[in-house]
């Protein structure tokens, strides 16, 4: 029996909010699927558009960049230069052809543990029906 | 000669066609024509407006497709065209879910390239109310005549953006330069009634004989509208003379242009003033006692 | 090569009933980064935190992971132990492995997994932790208090008296700000003077409050703790330690001008004291308004005092310039009222008998422009109806202000109360919308001026006032009977909003404090931070930052004191030292500049290349991450770590 693709996908989770967010989905027993790994970040402004790149590089089926709503940011507006950031990158897998939603932006604050769990359901379901990424024999990527 | 294009709409080709013969007389004294545009339609009146039918705005969608033919600019005279026209032409603009839809409907898109002014805007704007001084004939002699704004000009405020809704001035700037002394007066930017005044005129009479005896106590012997409903409404709202005191209560109503053709040295068959109106007219010039001169 | 050590937490049955934790100490332990792995049943406790410091001596760990519940629970625990022993506290990394993985998979082979990868993301991060030491900053304890109403005041005399220097910079030639124009206060019905005097005086004669009148901030430069304000002074041609209220020199000054503090209802010479109580007690010369003094057309005031013999006026003088170093900046601006005359439809401005609330007020204080009277503007009569009209101007987001002023229906009522006990003949009428009565004694107060006094309450607005015939008509609307209302009025009195005080734009831009959308100063936060701006060092106190009463304004400046003070209780400042540095690639090309919201990156004219000031700097990564040639770096969470950490997520 062929075994079922698990994707894998990196997610960076702003410490203020989207951590604190996946935190309570945490305490409130919720369960979501295993394959998103999180990283912990001061705010979604430090995420070089790179390390997406990187991430899906390296072998990551997709990415998500969670942070503050706008308006909430701990640091007045990192998450809103995300967002600038985030729709620039969007264009550029545009033209390597990979699809757009592999990598998501959402804002997740620390009260919503709800919402961090469907993201990571809706969004592992998403990248699994759309398969591996397979970057390596798509591109020719420079070490 | 400078043209702008034109629409007229229903009213002033039928009832109101001393509006449309007194406005394009004026044009002609200054230097200008309106140019009426291709294949136009009724505009829908207010009706026009109401945002839970895309049906009703497929027609003044479908103006505005055609006159952006002719020009990226239209103007109009009737108040309620300009009215829906302008606030047609600022939701096109916004190109939502809805606009597509009406796009798609219609054969003609419209994207809101089009700048829907009224005549006064052209007055002022691009002809200029000292271009306007310079070229007075005859000048209105005082003559203490209330300008009624109504509503469909001024509002809604966000959208029209034509002067201020509480205290607009536009009307009285342009009759000072005519030489008649416009009187102000605290209704001017009340309610005639609309509509009202067609199924049920028990509602709109008295809100329009609340602003003829508001301009008359405070010494204005004319009434000057942009808008053929307010002035049929400031009109019928003094019929019976009977139920008025005496027959100096009653204040007639003329049209902007109609002063603005007098000033200029036009005749008062050109723009289509008759006796009575004229007579108003020269007894207006006559310093009260009553009530307050306010301007 | 650091000796890394890890430590494995059950969490009682938390984390060991869904993660193999036997599994996770193994097989971490082959790896050829890690000295040494152990498990416990609860590592916060006592025990626990003994194997700890027991293995890091042991073992001679260099750093630990503790793999066990959220950072957010006990990573400050958890670092503690490691600096007690001997460890520098970065060199401790927390991996979630409770609400990160036990807590949300139910496979067990599955969540072991994952708590293996979390694990090796905190090992490759705390590998390459630097050993940073806090950025100690020296404090300069003393406060700079800006604006000398009841807010500045009590913050002012709050701080002077647990011991430290207040600078309390004022606009207008007195304290006292809008409290002494009031004429009662609500709910006591206090008179608001009576009970703001003894304060200004107190504020005066402190020795720990320097009061500077005439004055406004010009410069702020530097950071928490050390502040350095330049403070610009006008002129003071009258010596304020020599004048003695005499009022000589106004008696014979020719230059009438309308008097601010009745709000042009009455007139005050060019020379004169602001109020009656006005603290600094001495008079001001409105240069302004004075025939000339450069060159001097009159100088009759400078005669008649030094006639006198007090001789304390000179008309030579110069502005001043103050150089101040405080360590804490607190805000207390105030409000003004709302331009009534941007409300056409009320006539205000037009009609001369269609007043503001506070002007009302003033009309209303036995020292105001009628000495207490109730007289219409327009012909000095005695009104007999007056009009209330609550919200004007105000919850109207199309046309106006959006918001609600909080105070008005309590002074309305309290307005409505006294004319009616001043003229018992009169009606008065309240046009409102909601009746806002949520502070101490509100409710009670407002039943009791309702019912007493007879008000007539109508929910309704106001569509229309106009003069006709010497009275105001106005044209309003009762919803509780759906009826339209028309009101023959004789005075017509507006509740206008509260809005920041002019030049607080100005003023914000100096301190790079925010302002939120409705210009008010913006505190860190909503809920939890009221009294803080975002910008470190600077406090906020009163109805600079959100319309309020007297006893919020109070509480709030009481706070903000607090707040100050604790910030002075040491004298050095420790900074979390995870922050930004520029690396000696950068190029200066500016790209990072503008990205900082706490204006901590400056361009060094000299090296032409970014600086970070560490102590303004907070730490999000923001500049990090636009760097064009990754010249900067986030000290702890570089570039390097977060990439190795990606390849443990993915590997």
């Amino acid at each position: 029996m062929e075994k079922t693709f698990e994707p894998k996908i990196v997610g960076f989770l702003c410490k203020w909010c989207s951590y604190a967010g996946a935190d309570l989905a945490g305490t409130s027993r919720m369960k979501y699927p295993p394959n998103l790994n999180a990283m912990r970040v001061n705010c979604s402004g430090r995420i070089d558009p790179s390390f997406v790149l990187r991430a899906l590089a390296s072998g990551a089926d997709g990415v998500l960049i969670a942070g503050c709503h706008p308006g909430d940011c701990h640091y007045t507006n990192g998450n809103v230069k995300t967002l600038r950031r985030f729709r620039l990158l969007q264009r550029m897998l545009d033209q390597f052809g990979i699809e757009r939603e592999r990598v998501r932006l959402e804002w997740i604050s620390a009260s919503e543990g709800e919402r961090y769990a469907r993201v990571v359901r809706g969004m592992t379901e998403e990248i699994r029906s759309l398969g591996p990424l397979n970057w390596k024999t798509t591109m020719e990527v420079a070490a | 000669m400078q043209s702008y294009l034109y629409f007229p709409g229903c009213t002033l080709r039928t009832v109101a066609k001393d509006y449309d013969a007194s406005a394009k007389a004026c044009a002609r004294a200054l230097g200008f024509e309106l140019k009426e545009m291709q294949g136009w339609l009724c505009c829908g009146a207010v009706l026009s407006n109401v945002e839970d039918n895309l049906m009703t705005r497929a027609g003044p969608n479908r103006i505005l497709a055609r006159a952006q033919q002719e020009s990226d600019r239209l103007v109009t005279l009737c108040a309620g065209c300009y009215n829906v026209l302008k606030r047609t032409d600022l939701r096109a603009k916004l190109a939502s879910p809805a606009q597509q839809s009406i796009n798609t409907f219609n054969e003609d898109s419209y994207n809101g390239r089009v700048d829907v002014v009224h005549f006064l805007e052209i007055l002022r704007d691009q002809v200029g109310f000292d271009a306007i001084e310079k070229a007075v004939k005859a000048p209105l002699k005082g003559v203490r005549v209330g300008a009624y704004y109504g509503c469909l000009l001024l509002r809604p405020f966000e959208e029209m953006k034509f002067d201020d809704p509480n205290r607009p001035s536009i009307l009285e700037n342009l009759l000072m330069r005519l030489g008649c002394t416009p009187i102000d007066y605290p209704a001017r930017t009340d309610c005639c009634g609309s509509y009202l005044s067609v199924g049920s005129s028990e509602n709109s009479q008295p809100m329009s004989a609340t602003i003829v005896k508001s301009a008359h106590s405070c010494g204005a012997r004319l009434l000057t509208v942009g808008c053929p409903l307010c002035k049929y409404n400031l009109e019928s709202s003094q019929i019976p003379r009977a139920k008025n005191a005496s027959a100096e209560k009653f204040l007639p109503v003329v049209y902007f242009t109609q002063l603005l053709g007098l000033a200029l040295g036009l005749r008062p068959e050109e723009l289509e003033l008759d006796m009575q109106q004229m007579q108003a007219i020269r007894e207006a010039q006559i310093p009260t006692s009553e009530g307050r001169d306010r301007h | 090569m650091k000796r890394v050590g890890l430590f494995v937490c059950h969490c009682g049955l938390n984390i060991a009933r869904t993660v193999d934790i036997k599994d996770i100490v193994e097989k971490t332990s082959k790896r050829s980064d890690i000295v040494f792995a152990a498990d416990h049943k609860y590592l916060c406790s006592e025990p626990g935190q003994a194997l700890i410091k027991d293995s890091i001596r042991q073992h001679k760990l260099d750093a630990i992971v503790v793999a066990a519940c959220s950072p957010a629970m006990h990573e400050a625990t958890f670092k503690t132990i490691a600096q007690l022993s001997g460890l520098n506290k970065y060199n401790c990394e927390i991996a979630n492995i409770r609400e990160q993985s036990s807590w949300v998979h139910d496979d067990p082979q599955k969540a072991t997994e994952k708590a293996h990868i979390i694990v090796s993301e905190a090992i490759e991060k705390v590998k390459l932790n630097e050993p940073l030491q806090p950025i100690t900053v020296p404090v300069t304890r003393k406060v700079l208090i800006i604006g000398g109403g009841i807010a500045g005041i009590r913050a002012s005399l709050d701080v002077a008296n647990a011991g430290y220097q207040v600078y309390l910079v004022e606009k207008s030639g007195s304290i006292g700000g809008r409290m002494a124009q009031l004429s009662e206060t609500f709910p006591t019905l206090d008179c608001a003077i009576c009970i703001l005097g003894p304060l200004m005086v107190e504020v005066y004669r402190h020795p720990n409050i320097k009061l500077l009148r005439l004055s406004q901030v010009e410069e702020v430069r530097g950071y928490i703790g050390n502040f350095k304000v330049k403070v610009r002074q006008e002129p003071e041609y009258v010596d304020v330690a020599k004048c003695n209220a005499c009022g000589e020199c106004a008696k014979v000054c020719p230059a009438d001008v309308p008097n601010e503090f009745d709000f042009g209802l009455t007139w005050r010479k060019a020379i004169y004291t602001p109020f009656a109580q006005a603290v600094p007690p001495a008079y001001v010369l409105d240069a302004k308004n004075c025939l000339g003094l450069l060159p001097q057309a009159c100088g009759e005031c400078k005669k008649a005092c030094d006639q006198l013999g007090t001789a304390c006026m000179n008309l030579d003088a110069w502005p001043q310039t103050h150089e101040l170093e405080v360590g804490a900046i607190i805000v207390a601006t105030g409000y003004e009222l709302y331009d009534a005359t941007k409300l056409t439809e009320y006539g205000y401005g037009t009609c001369p008998d269609v007043m503001t609330s506070i002007e009302f007020e003033r009309m209303l204080s036995a020292s105001g422009p009628t000495l207490g009277e109730i007289r219409r503007p327009s012909d000095g009569r005695v009104p007999r109806e007056i009009v209330f009209i609550q919200c004007a101007g105000q919850r109207e987001p199309e046309t106006a202000l959006p918001y609600c002023s909080k105070i008005c229906c309590m002074y309305t009522a309290r307005h409505a109360m006294m004319f009616r006990e001043k003229v018992p003949e009169g009606q008065a009428y309240v046009f409102y919308m909601d009746i806002r009565a949520g502070g101490k004694g509100y409710e009670e107060f407002v039943k009791r001026c309702q019912e007493e006094r007879g008000l007539l309450y109508l929910r309704g607005r106001v569509a229309k006032v106009y003069e006709e015939n010497g009275k105001l008509i106005v044209k309003g609307v009762d919803t509780i009977s759906g009826k339209r209302v028309q009101i023959n009025a004789d005075l017509v009195v507006l509740a206008v909003g509260m809005i920041p005080s002019a030049g607080s734009k100005e003023l914000a831009s100096t301190l790079k404090a925010s302002l939120d959308a409705n210009g008010f100063f913006s505190e860190a936060h909503p809920k939890l931070r009221p009294l803080e701006s975002p910008t470190a060092g600077i406090y906020l106190a009163g109805a600079g930052q959100a319309p309020k009463d007297i006893p919020e304004t109070v509480a709030q400046a009481s706070g903000a004191a607090a707040k100050a003070l604790d910030l002075l209780s040491s004298p050095t400042l420790e900074r979390e030292p995870t922050v930004a540095q520029v690396l000696e690639t950068c190029s200066g090309c500016g790209i990072c500049i503008p990205l900082c919201p706490y204006e901590a990156l400056t361009l060094n004219a000299n090296t032409n290349q970014a600086e970070v000031s560490e102590a303004l700097c907070e730490g999000c990564g923001t500049c990090v991450a636009s760097c064009p040639s990754s010249s900067l770096s986030l000290r702890n969470l570089t570039d390097q770590q977060i990439l190795a950490m990606i390849e443990a997520i993915v590997a």
